[in-house]
């Protein structure tokens, strides 16, 4: 057993309401794949009573957790572009660097180590972008398929441009579908956003498991007249 | 004026205009029914059960019932292009044939290949007079797709080897509104699925101006002729719908105003056709109902004198109506979410779930290569 004694910052990487929303969206995120597959594929044996409505109260939660989506969905893309701490935007000029690339990828083959300007890598913040794009894309057509199904109210107000989309799309089986596919890429998205958060708590000590639920992150603290 | 007194005057003034012109048949509409010996109640019960479907309120319905008597005096030119001839069928081949029929009938129908006696050049001439003597005034019906790859040659009508292309923009030219009857006229039907080799479409596509979309494989006689009716009524198009249909008949659907629609929230589902909970008739999503992604009337109008409609009779609807159903619908005895996707002979689950596979052999070939990789440390 070996002892080192080291001095680290505490740094604020994460503000609590990002945190609120990054929970609230995997919350949501696996309700909907659950009650999703459901609803493509109701397996569930009927009750004895045809009062009991199954299917109604799956597509009940599919939807509550489709709006708290579609909330988090708005809120966390007005806080990305407006938020008073930058450390989210700072990351884009990582993004343009193809050095910061290289250097990123270099850092998942176990060579040296990442680059960070801001709260994200490079690749990660591409990924992070595209779920997000996903999620808005989710949102729309799933928001068409509920004007379907509740024609009055929030379902009356968003009729036409659901009939606007469904006509673009070229018809409801074809929403209903993408919907289905896009699914997967937030399946397969959840497994290597939790493998790469785990594995680089372990290798560069960064633990992003650790922040994205305190907040914080722990650097090596260097005195001033050394530099960095 | 509210709308609806508005547009029962607008109908009025409509109606004293036809009613100026010559008929065209020698018998009136009484007659012919009479011959077929349809009552005066029956005709009045039709009229009223017309302007509901139209969505009017019912004082409309002598509206209607004056509409059909002047329906000889509007020219209708019927034009069948790349088709099966099923949508004429089922206007024209009910068993007990009801005022619908009649009314098809009586309509001053100037040219409609299956009904007509003339053929070849006889046949060609009729066209080309009708289209010139009534030209701006005809109510033009198509039925069938135009291909339109190698400039329309996959289809020629005629003993003058014209293209549907080239009849179908002529005859589009003088006419007052156009109705597509069927989903090949309004969207290409199973002619236009892929890869689709002689380019066929829908009539929407090679006129500049709007077409009714009468959607269906066929469509129900009451959709088609509820739409002549609204023309000689109204002499305009009815509301529309994102792909140009008639609201009044496809607004809703189909799953909406299903009768098995009580089984589909409560969970109870056919699993396989013959076994009890078809017996029981339970909802047929499970066995490839597309009645969730389709609009139609189908479960309120029915088909056949509205005697029955698909889901009535044990299968669901595969969504003929709607744009691309042949390949947006398919496979037609499994959910939408079983699709076997063209060329990889798998649907969208197994495919996302051999993707998830490799990933996580990838992450676990990194984990591994991480272990071996030696530590990384923070200076």
């Amino acid at each position: 057993m070996t002892k080192e004694t080291m001095l680290y910052t505490r740094d604020l990487i994460f503000s609590a309401i990002i945190r609120v929303c990054h929970w609230l969206r995997a919350l949501s995120i696996v309700a909907l794949v659950i009650t999703g597959f459901y609803i493509a594929w109701p397996f569930l044996v009927a009750p004895q009573s045809s009062d009991v409505l199954v299917q109604g109260w799956i597509r009940m939660a599919h939807e509550i957790f489709g709006f708290i989506l579609v909330a988090v969905t708005l809120a966390r893309a007005y806080l990305f572009f407006f938020s008073k701490n930058n450390i989210e935007r700072r990351s884009i000029k990582d993004v343009i660097s193809p050095k910061a690339w290289f250097t990123q990828l270099k850092a998942y083959l176990w060579m040296g180590k990442a680059p960070h300007s801001g709260a994200y890598g490079p690749l990660q913040f591409v990924t992070y972008m595209g779920i997000s794009v996903a999620a808005f894309f989710m949102c729309v057509t799933g928001l068409v398929l509920y004007a379907n199904v509740y024609h009055l109210g929030l379902g009356g107000l968003l009729w036409e441009p659901s009939a606007w989309i469904t006509q673009m799309m070229g018809g409801l089986a074809v929403v209903r579908l993408w919907h289905h596919y896009i699914t997967w890429v937030f399946i397969i998205f959840v497994l290597i956003h939790v493998y790469m958060a785990v594995w680089m708590g372990i290798r560069f000590k960064h633990n992003s498991v650790d922040s994205i639920v305190s907040g914080y992150d722990y650097h090596p603290h260097h005195d001033e007249h050394e530099g960095k | 004026m509210d709308t609806h007194a508005a547009l029962y005057e607008q109908g009025l003034a409509r109606i004293a205009s036809l009613r100026k012109l010559a008929p065209r048949k020698s018998k009136t509409l009484q007659q012919v029914m009479e011959d077929h010996g349809i009552t005066r109640r029956d005709f009045m019960k039709w009229s009223a059960s017309i302007s509901a479907m139209l969505a009017l309120p019912l004082p409309f319905s002598t509206l209607v019932a004056e509409a059909a008597e002047v329906a000889d005096r509007v020219p209708l030119l019927w034009i069948q292009l790349a088709e099966c001839t099923g949508c004429s069928e089922s206007l024209l081949r009910a068993s007990t044939p009801d005022v619908s029929t009649l009314i098809f009938d009586y309509v001053s129908l100037e040219y409609q290949e299956t009904l007509m006696a003339a053929a070849g050049w006889q046949a060609e001439e009729n066209l080309e007079n009708a289209m010139r003597d009534n030209h701006g005034k005809y109510l033009l019906a198509f039925e069938g797709a135009v291909p339109t790859a190698n400039n329309g040659a996959f289809l020629t009508v005629g003993c003058k080897g014209h293209t549907g292309l080239e009849i179908a923009k002529k005859a589009a030219e003088g006419a007052a509104a156009i109705i597509s009857v069927g989903t090949c006229a309004a969207f290409g039907g199973v002619q236009a699925a892929a890869p689709n080799p002689t380019g066929a479409q829908g009539i929407h596509t090679i006129v500049d101006r709007p077409v009714i979309n009468l959607g269906g494989c066929p469509p129900s006689e009451v959709n088609i002729v509820g739409t002549l009716m609204y023309f000689i009524m109204f002499g305009k198009l009815p509301a529309l719908d994102m792909f140009n249909r008639p609201k009044w008949a496809y607004g809703a659907r189909v799953h909406d105003n299903c009768e098995r629609r009580g089984h589909f929230d409560a969970g109870e589902f056919v699993e396989e056709f013959g076994d009890q909970a078809a017996k029981d008739g339970y909802c047929l999503y499970k066995v490839g109902c597309k009645g969730p992604y389709t609009y139609n009337n189908c479960p309120t109008e029915r088909f056949n004198a509205h005697t029955s409609w698909p889901v009535l009779a044990g299968h669901g609807c595969i969504g003929c109506s709607e744009p691309d159903f042949w390949d947006t619908m398919r496979d037609f005895e499994k959910p939408l979410g079983q699709q076997i996707l063209h060329g990889l002979d798998a649907d969208a689950d197994t495919v996302g779930a051999v993707i998830l596979g490799v990933t996580a052999v990838g992450i676990g070939a990194h984990a591994i290569g991480s272990i071996f990789a030696g530590k990384h440390e923070d200076k």
